[in-house]
Formats: C-alpha cells, sequence, structure tokens
C-alpha cells in the first residue's frame, strides 16, 4: 500500500498543477433546498430572491462566491426557476463585467438535494474541485486557506473527498440552527470528521452515539457542537460519484455524510472539515435564521456585507450612527424616532410620531403617523396605516396594514394582504393571498378572503398548506403551529427532507414493520446490519423506480448495499418486492391500470429479479419459492392484492423469470396458505396454476415429474 | 499549492485583468472589488484608481477633450459612489482631469495665441474685484477648499506674454507634485514662508508670476476654448499628452514614499524616542531612511484589533502578513534589523510612554483639505496624548492622499468595520444583547498636528489648502 500510495502521489502532483491553473474555481448554489421554510412566502417567490436586509438573498451568494474568486457559477434552481433566471439575467453576474467567466442555470425536475447532485453527476459539468453552497449563505470567509488545505489534503490522499467549512460559535448563538444541533465528531489531528449525527434524532432523544471502534482507533476526538454550519462544503468530483452511488441519500448532512461517515470502511472515502473561529458564515436556513442573520448584517458582524456596502447597483444606503442605514429619498417626519440598527429604503415614509427600532424597512413603504415598528421586516411597497404596531413579524411586499393594528410577535404577512383597520393579528397567523402552485397546475389562484382574519374587506386568508404531499404538511405544520421567533423549542428538521425521503420512510415503516410481525419471524432474525440494509435498499430502489434509473444502475447499488451490510440473499429479494411492489400500488393508485402497471415495473427491471434468484437450474426452485412467497406477505395487505399478485405472476412466468415449476412450488408449499389473508391472496391464482397445469400437459409428458407432487 | 484559481481577488489580479478587459467591465470590477473591500487602504486604491483612468483615456477614441473629461468624470463618479470613504479615488480622479484641463490650456494657449490680447485686458479688469471674495474663500467653512482662482488659466495666459519657453517647466511642477528632490519650485505663495518655519523647503523663493493676484475668475472663458479646441483643434494629441501625465501621475504615487523618506534625517535625530503607529509603509521607509545614519529608538503601538498582525509582521519580517500582492516594495529589511530597538506597545499604554517620546510619527489614511486627517482608529488617542505632552506631532503622507474635502461630517469619514474583531462572534450572549461598534478610523483635527511631510516636502497644517489649491482644479473638486 504505502509504495502505491507514494506512486500515485508522484504522478498526481505535476498533473494537478497543471490542470489547477487550467481549472477554474467552480462552484454550484442550490438556489432551491426543496423545503417549505418561508411559507407562505415561497409560494410566490423562490427563496433565493427573498430580501435580507433589503438584498435578495441569492446576491449574498454571489458576492461570497466572487470573492473566494470561484470562476465559474452553476445555479440550481427548483421552484420558480423564471423568477431565479430572469432576476440572474438582469443581475450584474452575468454582464460582462461580471467575475464569474461563467453563469449557468440549471433546471431540473429533481426534489430533493440528493436528486440535484445526482443530476449534477450525470450533467458532467464540474472537472475538478468545486464549491457547494446554498443560494441563501450570508459569508465573508475567505475561503483561500480552506482551500489549500483541501488541495494539499487532496494530494496527499485521494480518498479525502469533501471539506466542510464551519464557524465556531460557543455554545449558545442567535444564528446557530436552534432546534437541531449537529454534532460533528472530529479528529482534530487530522480535521477529519469521523462522525455526524443531528440531535434530537429521530425519536427526541438527544443521545450520540460513537463507535467504540471510534474511541478506541483515535486518541483525541473533539464532539462539537458550537459550530455554526453554513453549509459551505468544497468538494471533488468524487463526492458527486457517491451520490450517484447512493440513490438513497437526500440530505447532504443527515443522509450524505452521515452515511458516508458510517460506511468509511466500505467506501473509504474521508471527509474533513475546515473551522474557522474569525469572519462570518451563516445560512438562512428558516425564518429564525433569518431574523439572525439580519440583525447581524445590520450589527456590521458581516462587515463588509453591511447594507452601506450597496451590493446591488442602485443602492445608496448611508451609515448613520448606532447602525442607522438609510438610502437617499427617504422621507422622514420631522417627530418620528428612528432608533438603532434599522434600514429604510429608498422613498419610503415615515409619519409624525412613529417609533422605528431595530427593523428594515424595504423601499417605498408607507408609515403613517403614530406607529410602532420594532424588529419587524416591512419588505418593499408596504403600507402601513396610522396608530398601527408592528412587533417582530414580516410584512411582505405590497401588504397593507390598516389603522390601529396590532401585529403580534412572529406573524407573517405575504405578498399583497390587505388587513382592515383596527384588526389584531395574532403572532401565529400566517396570512397570504396566494394558494399553492402546483394546485392547479398553472397561475397562482387567488384564495378567498377570510374576513375573520383580516377583516370585513380585507385581502388574505390563513396560509394552510392544503397540498396533497402529506410530508410538506408535516413541515409546514410544524412552522403553522409556532411562532416563528419563539423558535428554541421550533422542531424543525435541519436538513430539509425531501417529499421523497420522508414518503418513502413514512411508508417503509408500514410495509416494513407489518411483515416483520407476520413473517420475518419465521426467519432467522437479522443482525443490525441486515435490518439497515431493508431499509436502505428498500428506499434506495424506491427511488430508483420513481426516478425511472437504469436497471443496472440499480443492481450496482443494490450489491453494493448487499456487501456491505452482508445481507443475505433472502433480504435482497425482499427488499426487491417491497420496492416494488410500494411502486406497484403507487402507480396503480395514481389511475394506471393494474397490468400495465406491472408492466411498467417488473418488465422494465426484470434483470433486478433474475440477479436474485439463482436456482434456475437446480430442480427445487426455493429461491423462486422464497420470492414468489415474499411477494405473497407484501400484498397480503395491499388493495387488490389477489389482482396485482395474478398479473405479477403472469407477467414473471412470461418473462421467464420464474419458472412454472417454480410457480408450482410455491403453489403446493404449505406456508404459502398459511393463514387467512394468505389464502385470500392466493387464491385468485389458481386460475393460471390451472393453465400452467394444462399446458404443460398438453406439451410434453417429460414435466409431469415435476408439475405433479 | 494554492495557485492561480484559489488567489482571492485584490490588486494584483484586478491590475492584471486590466489589461486584457474593457473599460466598463473593469469598472465595475473595480467597484466590486471596493465593495468587498478586497482593494483598500490609500495606496492600493490609489495604483488601481489610476491604472483604470490610464485605460479609459487609451481607450478614449476621437478628439474632444470636453468628452473625454466627462468620460473621466462618469467613471469617477462611479468609482467613488462605490466606496466614498476612500477618498483617495477621487482625488486620483480630480487629477486626472485636471491633467486633461491643463493640456487643453497649454494648447489653447498656442491655438489662441492671436485672441490673448483681448483676453488679458478681460483678464485684468476681471481679476481686481475678484481678489477680495476670493480671499474668503480659504475659510474652512467652504466644504472643499478650492483656490478661489484657476491658476492655470490665469497662468497660461500670464505666459502668452512670455513665450512658450518659460512655461514648460512651471507647468509640471504645479500640477503633478512628482518632482525631483528638489523643493524650491515647490513653494508657490507666501503664506508658505511663514507658515512652515522647520522645512528645508523655506528656503526656497515664492516665484513671483503665481502670486495670488493676477488670478481671475475666467471659467467662462476657459469653456469658450474647450468649445474652440473641440472644434478646431486637430493637430495635438490629447490622448498622447494626458497618458503623459497620468504616468507621471504613476511615478508619483511610485516614488512618493522614498521622496518623503528623503526628508527623515532633517526630523529624526539621534538618541531619540519615536512613536508610531499601523503598519504603514511610508512610516517604515521613512524610519529606515533615518536609520541609515542615526541610533534612536521606535516604539510602535500595535493598533489592535485591525492592523496588529499587518503590523507585528512588518516588525519582525517587513513584511505585511495579510497582503497578498506581492510587490516587491512591499518587502523590506524589518527596522531591528537596521540596528533600530523597536519597542511594541498596546494601544492602551501610549499615553503612560508619551511622557518618553520625543517625536510621534503617525501614518493617515486621508489628508483633509483643513489640516486635519482620517487615520487608523487610535490615531487620534495618539495625538492626544502627544499634545497633553507638548510632544511633536508629525504627520508623513503622500500628496496624493491629500484631499480637497472638508470634514463636515466626520461621522461620513468614517468606516465601521467588522464588530467581530473587537468581540469574539463566539459569545452567542454578546452579540444578541450588546451593540458593538468598531470603528477603522479616527479623525485628528489639524490643531493636533504639527507637521506634514509629503513628497513635496514639509508643512505646518494650515498650509495644506494652497497644496490642496495646486493639486486640484476649482471645476473638479465636485465631480
Amino acid at each position: 500500500m504505502p509504495p502505491k500510495g507514494k506512486r500515485g502521489h508522484a504522478n498526481d502532483k505535476p498533473k494537478s498543477g497543471e490542470d489547477e491553473r487550467d481549472e477554474p474555481l467552480q462552484a454550484v448554489i442550490l438556489a432551491d433546498p426543496f423545503e417549505t421554510r418561508f411559507s407562505p412566502f415561497t409560494l410566490e417567490r423562490p427563496r433565493c430572491l427573498l430580501p435580507l436586509a433589503n438584498t435578495p438573498l441569492i446576491e449574498y451568494t454571489f458576492e461570497f462566491l466572487a470573492s473566494a474568486g470561484v470562476e465559474e457559477v452553476f445555479v440550481y434552481c427548483g421552484a420558480h426557476r423564471e423568477q431565479v433566471e430572469d432576476y440572474i439575467n438582469r443581475s450584474k453576474w452575468v454582464s460582462r463585467s461580471s467575475p464569474f467567466a461563467k453563469l449557468e442555470l440549471i433546471q431540473s425536475t429533481s426534489n430533493s438535494i440528493g436528486d440535484a447532485m445526482r443530476d449534477l453527476d450525470s450533467r458532467g459539468l464540474l472537472i475538478g474541485d468545486f464549491i457547494m453552497v446554498y443560494g441563501d449563505v450570508v459569508s465573508n470567509l475567505p475561503l483561500e486557506s480552506a482551500l489549500a488545505a483541501h488541495r494539499a489534503r487532496r494530494t496527499k490522499d485521494k480518498n479525502a473527498i469533501m471539506t466542510m467549512v464551519l464557524r465556531a460559535a460557543g455554545t449558545s448563538h442567535r444564528t446557530k440552527a436552534r432546534s437541531v444541533n449537529p454534532v460533528f465528531v472530529i479528529d482534530p489531528s487530522k480535521d477529519r470528521c469521523l462522525h455526524f449525527e443531528q440531535m434530537p434524532n429521530k425519536d427526541g432523544s438527544n443521545f450520540l452515539s460513537i463507535d467504540s471502534e471510534l474511541l478506541s482507533s483515535n486518541q483525541e476526538l473533539d464532539v462539537r457542537q458550537d459550530l455554526i454550519d453554513a453549509g459551505i462544503d468544497i468538494c471533488t468530483p468524487d463526492v458527486l460519484a457517491l451520490w450517484s452511488d447512493n440513490f438513497d441519500f437526500q440530505a447532504p448532512r443527515k443522509g450524505f455524510l452521515h452515511s458516508v461517515l458510517k460506511d468509511y470502511e466500505l467506501n473509504g472515502k474521508t471527509i474533513h472539515t475546515h473551522i474557522v473561529t474569525d469572519h462570518y458564515a451563516a445560512r438562512v436556513r428558516n425564518l429564525h435564521a433569518y431574523d439572525a442573520v439580519s440583525k447581524d448584517i445590520t450589527s456590521r458582524w458581516a462587515y463588509p456585507l453591511c447594507p452601506d456596502s450597496n451590493l446591488i447597483q442602485g443602492q445608496s444606503y448611508r451609515l448613520q450612527k448606532g447602525n442607522i442605514y438609510k438610502e437617499d429619498g427617504v422621507i422622514l417626519a420631522r417627530d418620528c424616532v428612528i432608533n438603532s440598527k434599522t434600514v429604510i429604503g429608498r422613498g419610503t415614509s415615515i409619519g409624525e410620531k412613529s417609533v422605528i427600532s431595530n427593523s428594515i424597512i424595504g423601499r417605498n413603504c408607507y408609515i403613517g403617523r403614530g406607529v410602532t415598528i420594532d424588529g419587524a421586516y416591512i419588505w418593499d411597497h408596504a403600507s402601513i396605516a396610522d396608530g398601527t404596531t408592528v412587533k417582530r413579524a414580516i410584512v411582505a411586499n405590497e401588504a397593507s396594514l390598516g389603522k390601529k393594528c396590532i401585529v403580534e410577535p412572529g406573524a407573517l404577512i405575504s405578498y399583497g394582504v390587505i388587513i382592515k383597520d383596527g384588526v389584531t393579528v395574532r403572532g401565529e397567523s400566517r396570512i397570504t393571498r396566494a394558494k399553492r402552485r402546483r394546485e392547479n397546475g398553472e397561475d397562482l389562484d387567488e384564495g378567498k378572503s377570510d374576513p375573520e382574519v383580516v377583516g370585513e374587506g380585507g385581502g388574505g386568508f390563513e396560509f394552510h398548506d392544503s397540498d396533497e404531499d402529506d410530508e410538506d404538511e408535516v413541515v409546514d405544520g410544524l412552522v403553522h403551529r409556532q411562532p416563528m421567533y419563539n423558535l428554541s423549542h421550533h422542531n424543525l428538521s435541519n436538513e430539509s427532507i425531501s417529499t421523497l425521503n420522508s414518503d418513502s420512510e413514512a411508508d417503509f415503516q408500514v410495509s416494513h414493520h407489518t411483515p416483520s410481525s407476520s413473517f420475518l419471524s419465521t426467519t432467522s432474525q437479522d443482525s443490525d446490519h441486515a435490518a439497515n440494509f431493508d431499509h436502505d435498499a428498500t428506499g434506495s430502489i424506491y427511488d430508483s423506480l420513481v426516478e425511472g434509473h437504469e436497471t443496472a444502475n440499480i443492481q450496482l447499488e443494490l450489491t453494493a448495499l448487499r456487501m456491505s451490510t452482508n445481507a443475505s440473499d433472502h433480504q435482497v429479494r425482499r427488499a426487491i418486492i417491497v420496492s416494488f411492489v410500494k411502486r406497484l400500488s403507487q402507480l396503480v393508485k395514481s389511475g394506471t391500470s393494474v397490468k400495465d402497471a406491472v408492466v411498467q415495473v417488473f418488465k422494465q427491471h426484470k434483470d433486478l429479479i433474475e440477479r436474485s434468484i439463482f436456482d434456475k437450474n437446480t430442480s427445487v426452485k426455493s429461491d423462486q419459492v422464497d420470492f414468489l412467497l415474499l411477494l405473497q406477505t407484501e400484498l397480503t395487505h395491499r388493495e387488490n392484492g389477489n389482482m396485482i399478485l395474478v398479473s405479477v405472476a403472469t407477467k414473471l412466468i412470461e418473462l421467464d423469470v420464474i419458472g412454472d415449476d417454480g410457480l408450482m412450488q410455491w403453489w403446493d408449499s404449505p406456508k404459502s396458505s398459511e393463514g387467512e389473508d394468505m389464502r385470500k391472496v392466493k387464491e385468485k391464482t389458481r386460475q393460471l396454476v390451472d393453465f400452467l397445469n394444462q399446458s404443460s400437459e398438453e406439451e410434453s409428458e417429460d414435466d409431469d415429474e415435476e408439475d405433479s407432487d | 499549492m494554492a495557485q492561480g484559481a484559489t488567489i482571492a481577488p485584490g490588486l494584483t489580479s484586478f491590475l492584471k485583468s486590466l489589461k486584457t478587459t474593457p473599460v466598463d467591465p473593469s469598472v465595475e470590477h473595480f467597484t466590486s472589488l471596493l465593495k468587498r473591500r478586497q482593494i483598500r487602504s490609500s495606496r492600493p486604491c490609489a495604483i488601481a484608481t489610476v491604472a483604470l483612468l490610464l485605460r479609459v483615456v487609451i481607450e478614449f477614441k476621437g478628439k474632444d477633450a470636453a468628452k473625454l473629461m466627462e468620460r473621466i468624470r462618469q467613471v469617477g463618479r462611479r468609482m467613488i459612489s462605490a466606496q466614498p470613504r476612500e477618498l483617495v479615488v477621487g482625488n486620483m480622479v480630480r487629477r486626472v482631469l485636471g491633467l486633461v484641463r491643463e493640456v487643453v490650456d497649454e494648447n489653447a494657449d498656442v491655438e489662441t495665441n492671436a485672441a490673448s490680447d483681448n483676453a488679458h485686458s478681460h483678464h485684468d479688469s476681471l481679476t481686481r474685484p475678484n481678489l477680495n471674495s476670493s480671499i474668503s474663500n480659504f475659510s474652512p467653512l467652504k466644504h472643499v477648499a478650492t483656490e478661489p482662482t484657476d491658476s492655470n488659466l490665469s497662468q497660461s495666459e500670464h505666459m502668452s506674454d512670455s513665450g512658450e519657453l518659460y512655461r514648460r517647466p512651471s507647468l509640471l511642477t504645479s500640477h503633478t507634485s512628482y518632482a525631483p528632490t528638489s523643493n524650491a519650485l515647490m513653494v508657490h505663495s507666501l503664506f508658505g514662508l511663514f507658515s512652515q518655519p522647520e522645512t528645508p523647503s523655506t528656503s526656497s523663493t515664492p516665484t513671483g508670476h503665481q502670486s495670488p493676484d493676477r488670478k481671475g475668475m475666467l471659467t467662462s472663458l476657459n469653456l469658450e476654448r474647450l468649445a474652440n479646441l473641440s472644434m478646431s483643434n486637430t493637430t495635438i494629441d490629447l490622448r498622447a499628452e494626458v497618458m503623459d501625465g497620468i504616468k507621471e501621475l504613476q511615478d508619483e504615487l511610485e516614488q512618493s514614499d522614498e521622496l518623503i523618506a528623503a526628508n527623515a534625517l532633517d526630523h529624526i535625530h539621534s538618541n531619540e524616542i519615536i512613536l508610531t503607529h499601523t503598519a504603514s509603509t511610508t512610516v517604515q521607509k521613512f524610519l529606515l531612511a533615518a536609520a541609515r545614519k542615526r541610533k534612536f529608538t521606535v516604539v510602535h503601538a500595535e493598533t489592535y484589533p485591525h492592523d496588529h498582525t499587518a503590523t507585528h509582521g512588518i516588525l519582525l519580517t517587513g513584511k505585511k502578513r495579510e497582503s497578498h500582492q506581492d510587490d516587491e516594495d512591499d518587502v523590506w529589511k524589518p527596522l531591528t534589523a537596521a540596528g533600530i530597538q523597536v519597542v511594541v506597545i498596546p494601544d492602551s499604554h501610549v499615553f503612560a510612554i508619551m511622557s518618553r517620546v520625543s517625536k510621534v510619527i503617525l501614518a493617515t489614511h486621508t489628508v483633509l483639505a483643513n489640516g486635519g486627517l482620517v487615520a487608523a482608529a487610535g490615531a487620534r488617542m495618539i495625538a492626544k496624548a502627544a499634545k497633553d505632552h507638548q510632544t511633536p506631532v508629525v504627520v508623513v503622507s503622500g500628496v496624493y492622499k491629500l484631499s480637497p474635502v472638508y470634514p463636515f461630517d466626520i461621522e461620513e469619514l468614517i468606516e465601521y468595520g467588522d464588530a467581530g474583531k473587537t468581540v469574539p462572534y463566539e459569545d452567542g450572549d454578546f452579540v444578541e444583547k450588546v451593540d458593538v461598534e468598531n470603528p477603522l478610523y479616527d479623525y485628528v483635527p489639524a490643531d493636533l498636528v504639527d507637521l506634514y511631510i509629503t513628497n513635496l516636502g514639509g508643512h505646518a497644517p494650515s498650509y495644506l489648502y494652497r497644496i490642496v489649491a495646486d493639486h486640484y482644479r476649482t471645476e473638479d473638486i465636485t465631480l
């Protein structure tokens, strides 16, 4: 090993030295983190264009990349792509003076970060090391030292695939993620991240389980939960490959990082950390972070990313004592009071005796007399009439508040909402005028106004995520139930969980646990690893099916998983069955006929099944029987299970995956007739068996001894 | 391993890209670097600005001087608005504008020789009454210090009598301060005689033809000429002449430190104890020049938290650690290598040690027309302590840092930096509950300064308005 490593090193060095001069530094911005933290604002606008201190979020990201000397940028858009595209095309970042030689928008249909990464991998755009950030990162970190450290590590060891840039931030900090505590276990001598976990974990406990091997094999271990993870990763293309190899990874930290570290023995890849103790780095990952980062920016912690740097052309903020930033053309009444840490945009007028403190007010807002605004975020063109009090709330563009309203802390008032005079907006309300776009496929639907919420004659209604995707509801519901600012017990999952992931997980629980009680008990209890396998494999196959990946890829993935967890063939078959059936029933539910669905799922991926059955040439078809048994069991608690079983069995025979004799053996096996459910499902298949019996008798007499038993 | 691609943008990368990119993108590039503070502090800003303006002139097609000036002004406005607190940018733009005017005037002279009689009589009738009112312009109350009159114009008129030969040398000296070490020609006014007793330049005789009595407010005439020029003149090569002027300006930037250092022996004597602050190249070179001949002690305030790493670096290795641009003049021997004893003290000890200090030498960010200066935070405290102890305060600064701006609103001039440098950002509770302000600069009023040493020699603070007037044209003060 050592000589080999050395050779690789020697070969590598001059080459990489040459390459680096040619290779431009590339970066990927994930503009859509596939989550709904900012509802209802994100219904109408992409998240990366929401204003943070009156500057769209993505500007900060671009600034950060530009100051790091990045030359090529790929922006990965999800929802509201047109708006992002439109914005970027009008921005300075595409002009000739742009520091980026290349700025490309990538649109894909992916709905999780994992999908986006796999899509990126397939595009092959990234040639060298690249920086991966979100479209909401705010940072003034110089990346030079991190990049240098990353490259140094990489020349030494090709398996050092990723460096995470983290900012130390003490035990309690407003900018840190509140609800979930990412915990990094780090080997300080090598800056290597050994283990990653988020607390509280799935079951809500604050436990951290560290592999005992880590403790014995490392002299020193840092267990750190004081880090702000701004999601700045320096990656090598291997990272993308790893994403591609693992179809079930969805979230970059909880999924990817956690698993890659866990599977170190398997893939040998190491991930490193670069912890900085100065400069600023944060992600605006939810509304709480929005609040915190806004404060950091106005208090100049993120200098030079301050309002008075006027990041966008046309801004003209000036700093006044006490961190008050005013643009030219602000109209202030003589006796209004502007307290410290306030930003006021151009064309805004503030009436007499109004008191503004700790707030950010956009452009062309109208603020009447005697208004009290404290800790609030008022976006462009909003209007607030006389005598209203707004505290710690967000009032979006063009919203209008009537006279003597009270907006309690935590309220979110979305675009164009009209609140009539004297209405009290409760802290947990989220008022919007727009319904979700996906519901009717086309433009935003204006919902019916709810006079109880906005007052008689107002516009807007309480926002409910009425989307059919249940998993969205989970996230939204949490935001919904809790006021945005009292987020100490805010229970948002830190990393975005894609629709699919949580979906499949939820489903899996049903489909896996039930059989395990009735069926698994009959087989030997699997090891811990194997249990993992069930989960991982099922999830990954299912995802691949949904996304329509190639059979060969699924196979590869499955094999890798099988090897890594030392799973039995039986488990592989079970994973295949569970995921196939799940996909099948999903298709059926969505309107496809059973037959078509079977063709779609089973015919396309017949190789997968064939590769899990190894008894083609033996006379006792135990694998085939096992397969069919599993199928039968799985179908016992599915709707139309019997129908599906018939069509699947027919198809399998037709495809010659299962032989006639295999089917017969299954039919006759005692296990297949155990219990009421099993028999019920099986019943329909009798026709098929009969038919096969007949045909085989007609065709040849030789097979008789096999058929009849 | 960190090569080309990884180096963060800065002055070097900007200058490199300037060669290949057209002006407008370069201006954008420069403004974004300014906004990101990747080019900061006076010298890099000045170098970048002048290099950029040189490109503007090179790319300027056409021969219309008025248009060229408009173009420069337009570019200048963009640069200034990007970072209004880097006054040097504005200074350089004004200097270049002055250069263009000068070229125009010079040529107008040749062209309108015939008309000069007329102009001359006109000039006589106009100048006299103007004089009184223009004197009041010296008052610092005016937002920008300007010479009451357009000296160049009147000068050229004056010279139309004496001929071409005479005006060439004076042209150079009065509008670019790049000049050989002889200071004789620098001092243009009698005021200078009385206000700067310490400097060698006092010996110089004020040149008569530039005394204030022949100034005239002839801007209209000047404009007329500009118009004339744009219509008629095709013979002169405007671009080439302006470019020459800009190159001279670049030379001035390059050599100002050496010229300043040449004065060192007059100010630093053996066995003195000198107190200074920040990692200023100018100050270091100044001290090094003196160290060649004399032995003295330097007490260095480390200027925590903005400049202390650079200060430590410059004292230990002679190199500012943070600077990634590998200018050759960024590396030199540290003072200690020259046999000078250097004592680094925290800023809080300045007052305690002041009683033993014999001279304070301050570096500066910008010098203002009223004689005050904007310098790294802590400078005012040092100057105040020095005043208390009657210790002379000497400010070393290139003329390029001299700005025609009056400090109306001091807050406007002072930049507030990263609060995290004074309080650790890790301290969550603190960040949450306490407002931290971290000014990067101090304003030091003129009465705390005893002497300015520029590349032109030594000047009293009260005299600076004259140098401003010599370097900036009235018309260009407001861009």
